[in-house]
């Protein structure tokens, strides 16, 4: 190709990766929700536990302590902060131990009197009015009296303190200057959050408005705000990370770069060799913004390691190349064999696409896409654009001596054998429990956090994450009114102290049958006003100072019952949706549970009610959808297989060659999987995703050394490009595996040891060298 | 809010430090005391209840008096309160306290003391809506009327002992 026909074919390169770049910073949306990346729920303790790990009550909230200031001045913060977030929207609760009149809506105030379990042990009579007045004239000489003198035309039976202390979180801290306090002198306040706690994104945000809140208010530069709480934890988990995956990214890139220079002493080869990674990335996401509103970031995070397979094209293409070979003609006489190899890749993954989880179909597309582009452009683009005089790798004389030590290996066929025996006697050894099915020993926190956490929870009697009382019922009432049946034996578990505290939805709202047998037991206003004036005999309240109590009494007599949908429009009302909850036609209630000291008792509360009530092992659940993941995993694993056997048997004609390719990969594949079982890792699904990735480099080893060409130059050809290969994947994996992170270092580990025992397997069971 | 005024007689001491007790015999025993931020009340009979200083800025204000008065300390009445003595040539004087916090001022208006030579005699509290509490302070309680009036108490309050 001619100079200028180059020079044009790169600009025209360039410049459509730089619209397809500009098309995805336009389009490009990344979701951070962990859910989208867990298989879709099948039993519906899965589907609660879906929603409840990101929506639920206990998932939603954030604990925050406040110290290093007098109580006087960490008080004066923890109401400058309520009220600052009580504005935001972000926000659906904000509790920090102050007694707050404001959460019964002005419009509800009425309502009061079908809230309130007053009515159902004692009518609104004489003798009860006059008992209620006289305690009010005691509170008004009392040094109360400022505090509750407002309060007193409206409502002189104090009901919505009662309210107010009914809805009061079931084991409150200490009150100091009017707000919670731990014992460590820490302000406390509560927040739930209107973002899912399984979103770190989200969440950040919601943190970052936290912090930003409190910076603005005066003095808050002496004191310090520390939040806890699963939201807050996923952030934390997320940026720890991000941060070594970074740093080790950056220094990989550095020794990646360095290694490829030595290798092929050509700057320009290298930048041109980029190319083809660049476009593929660029396609891969494009091609998903295309097909999904959402792109989520662990694709993303994944999707790029699993193109990390694409790298070889263009390093094949340069260490195969002859002097003075056209680039043509070298890349013409390896297609067959990448095409073969990307064929194989792409079935592999095809097998995420199968496996009907929203965040392996996004990774399925991406690296599919990604492989094709990578793929094709290293044939029918990067060829053009290599410079024409190259130095042939074949005459490096380290590479000749490798290759004859290479040849002179003894290749036994007991090999296989024995590798396979080694690998049962391992598995069969090895101890310990051989999936980790929870998420969160992945990702694990510093112990100080949790402890504080821990400590945070018991201080403000925080609802347990792990467990929940679940009621279910055909409507909202009837979970109500299953609620409200529930309660006695509820409180008889409580007062045998099998938890701590136990909140039901009735709690919040009690069931229009009951409101409405509140309502038939409040008297009409011309009795009310007779019971009145009696009772105000003797007492020195003005006598038309209750009109607006006996006109608040009328007004709930008449009032349609509160609702759920009514309810949900009050501050109130959205602590309550969190307990009671729409799903497939029916509604169920949500109890939550803090202090579980006897979980057997618990556990049987629901035991005669044919599976109304029953309690819900989150963490359990959790486990049992993991493992289900695992199971549809595996299955598309099962299924890429055979059609790589099918495609690779196609592919080279001949079952003897296909062996020769599959075999070592296989064997490779289960060495990895045994080594780390005898090493006591447990596998979970980061270490499948990498034993695939390790899979598909595995796949080129063996296919290049497969490949019987006869010509000794060539072989050391193969050799040299596939070194450069495992050097670099060695070079990029081996340092994830030194990170601290579990997910990092499963990664890294795996990859790095599949990479080394394909290599050598591949060699060793290598058919040719031994029919020189 | 009443048409008559609330008697009620007891005991008001004076902890040390921030902490007042208020002890009531009549007409119903009862108990507050004021510390740490933090009032409590105790009523025969039933749970004790709790709540925040702040919640009550008229209390804060009798602390703050009190304490000051009190202690002899000057320095922290002036703060809390602009400060206005009147006196007479039989030894009769009254002193008014404005809270200067506007917050506080939007429940209690003022105190007045009245006393005579080196004794307090009445404490009046005016609320801002119009409510209005005296004290009647050492052997002037022993002649608390059993129908007090406003103007009576006044009388009282600043007749020669």
């Amino acid at each position: 190709m001619r100079r200028g026909a180059r020079a044009a074919l790169l600009i025209g390169w360039l410049l459509v990766l730089a619209g397809l770049g500009w098309m995805v910073s336009q389009r490009l949306h990344v979701s951070t929700d962990l859910r989208s990346f867990m298989p879709a729920p099948t039993t519906p303790d899965q589907r609660l536990l879906m929603e409840q790990v990101g929506e639920g009550p206990g998932s939603r909230l954030l604990l925050l302590a406040i110290h290093g200031q007098s109580d006087a001045k960490l008080a004066a913060l923890s109401q400058g902060l309520a009220a600052a977030l009580k504005k935001d929207p972000r926000y659906s609760q904000v509790l920090n131990g102050s007694f707050d009149l404001g959460a019964l809506d002005e419009r509800l105030l009425p309502y009061r009197y079908l809230l309130s379990p007053t009515l159902d042990t004692q009518p609104l009579d004489e003798a009860y009015l006059a008992d209620q007045l006289q305690q009010r004239l005691d509170d008004l000489s009392s040094p109360a009296a400022s505090l509750l003198k407002g309060l007193l035309p409206r409502d002189p039976t104090l009901e919505v303190l009662q309210l107010a202390e009914r809805w009061a979180p079931a084991t409150s801290p200490q009150l100091r200057e009017g707000v919670w306090f731990s014992p460590q002198d820490e302000a406390l306040l509560l927040v739930q959050t209107a973002a899912a706690g399984f979103d770190p994104g989200a969440q950040q945000q919601a943190i970052d408005g936290i912090r930003q809140a409190f910076a603005a208010l005066p003095g808050s530069a002496g004191a310090t705000l520390e939040p806890s709480g699963p939201g807050y934890f996923s952030v934390v988990a997320a940026a720890q990370t991000r941060q070594q995956a970074d740093w080790i990214g950056r220094i990989s890139t550095v020794g990646f770069i360095a290694l490829l220079l030595l290798a092929y002493r050509s700057f320009s080869s290298l930048l041109l060799s980029a190319l083809p990674i660049a476009s593929a990335a660029l396609a891969g996401i494009a091609a998903l913004t295309l097909a999904f509103p959402e792109v989520h970031g662990i694709t993303l995070a994944f999707g790029f390691t699993l193109l990390g397979v694409a790298q070889e094209y263009p390093i094949r293409v340069l260490s195969h190349r002859r002097a003075g070979e056209d680039a043509l003609a070298s890349v013409r006489a390896l297609w067959p064999l990448l095409l073969t190899a990307i064929a194989s890749a792409c079935i592999a993954y095809l097998a995420f696409y199968a496996s009907g989880v929203n965040g392996l179909k996004q990774l399925a597309l991406f690296t599919i896409v990604g492989l094709l582009v990578a793929g094709c452009s290293t044939r029918y683009l990067l060829p053009h654009l290599l410079p024409r005089r190259v130095h042939d790798v074949a005459d490096m004389r380290w590479l000749i001596r490798a290759r004859t030590f290479v040849d002179r290996l003894p290749r036994p066929r007991w090999i296989p054998v024995a590798v396979a025996a080694a690998i049962v006697a391992m598995l069969a050894l090895a101890r310990a429990p051989f999936w980790q099915d929870n998420l969160a020993a992945l990702t694990p926190l510093p112990a100080d956090l949790l402890q504080r956490d821990a400590r945070l929870r018991q201080a403000l009697g925080a609802p347990d994450v792990r467990y929940l009382l679940v009621l279910e019922a055909p409507g909202a009432q009837g979970v109500l009114e299953l609620s409200e049946r529930l309660q006695p034996q509820v409180d008889a578990l409580l007062a045998r102290r099998a938890a701590d505290a136990l909140e039901l939805p009735s709690r919040y709202l009690p069931s229009v049958a009951v409101q409405r047998a509140r309502q038939a037991r409040l008297p009409d206003r011309a009795t009310l006003q007779r019971a009145l004036d009696q009772a105000l005999q003797g007492l020195p309240f003005r006598a038309d100072l209750f009109q607006p109590f006996v006109d608040d009494v009328q007004a709930a007599r008449t009032l349609p019952p509160l609702t759920p949908e009514r309810y949900a429009q009050t501050p109130l009302g959205q602590r309550l949706a969190a307990m009671l909850v729409p799903r497939d036609g029916h509604w169920l209630g949500l109890g939550t549970i803090s202090g579980v000291h006897d979980l057997a008792a618990l556990q049987a509360l629901g035991a005669d009610t044919h599976g109304a009530v029953r309690l819900l092992d989150l963490k359990a659940a959790s486990e049992s959808l993991v493992v289900d993941y695992r199971t549809r995993i595996l299955q598309a694993l099962a299924a890429a297989a055979l059609l790589l056997v099918l495609t690779i048997a196609l592919a080279l004609r001949s079952l003897r060659r296909a062996w020769h390719v599959l075999a070592p990969m296989t064997l490779a594949t289960f060495l990895v999987l045994a080594v780390e079982r005898v090493a006591g890792v447990q596998i979970s699904l980061f270490h499948l995703v990498a034993l695939i990735l390790a899979g598909g480099l595995g796949l080129h080893y063996a296919l290049f050394f497969e490949r019987d060409t006869g010509d000794a130059a060539e072989q050391r050809r193969t050799l040299h490009a596939t070194i450069v290969c495992v050097l670099s994947a060695l070079l990029v994996f081996g340092m994830l595996a030194w990170a601290t992170i579990p997910v990092l270092r499963a990664i890294g580990l795996t990859v790095s040891l599949g990479v080394a025992f394909h290599f050598c397997l591949s060699i060793l069971m290598a058919p040719h060298a031994r029919e020189d | 809010m009443l048409d008559r005024p609330l008697v009620v007689s007891g005991e008001l001491s004076w902890l040390g430090g921030d902490r007042l007790q208020r002890r009531v015999e009549h007409p119903q025993r009862e108990t507050s005391t004021i510390a740490d931020g933090e009032v409590t009340q105790q009523r025969e009979g039933r749970s004790p209840r709790h709540f925040s200083l702040k919640r009550a800025p008229q209390l804060q204000v009798l602390l703050d008096s009190f304490v000051a008065l009190l202690g002899g300390d000057a320095a922290r009445l002036q703060q809390a309160f602009e400060v206005r003595q009147e006196g007479d040539a039989r030894g009769a004087w009254t002193l008014t306290l404005v809270p200067r916090d506007a917050r506080v001022a939007k429940t209690v208006a003022s105190i007045r003391i009245d006393g005579y030579t080196n004794a307090s005699r009445c404490m009046h509290l005016q609320e801002a809506d119009g409510d209005l509490a005296v004290d009647l302070l050492g052997p002037l309680a022993a002649r608390m009327p059993a129908e007090p009036t406003r103007e009576a108490l006044q009388a009282l309050c600043q007749s020669a002992p």
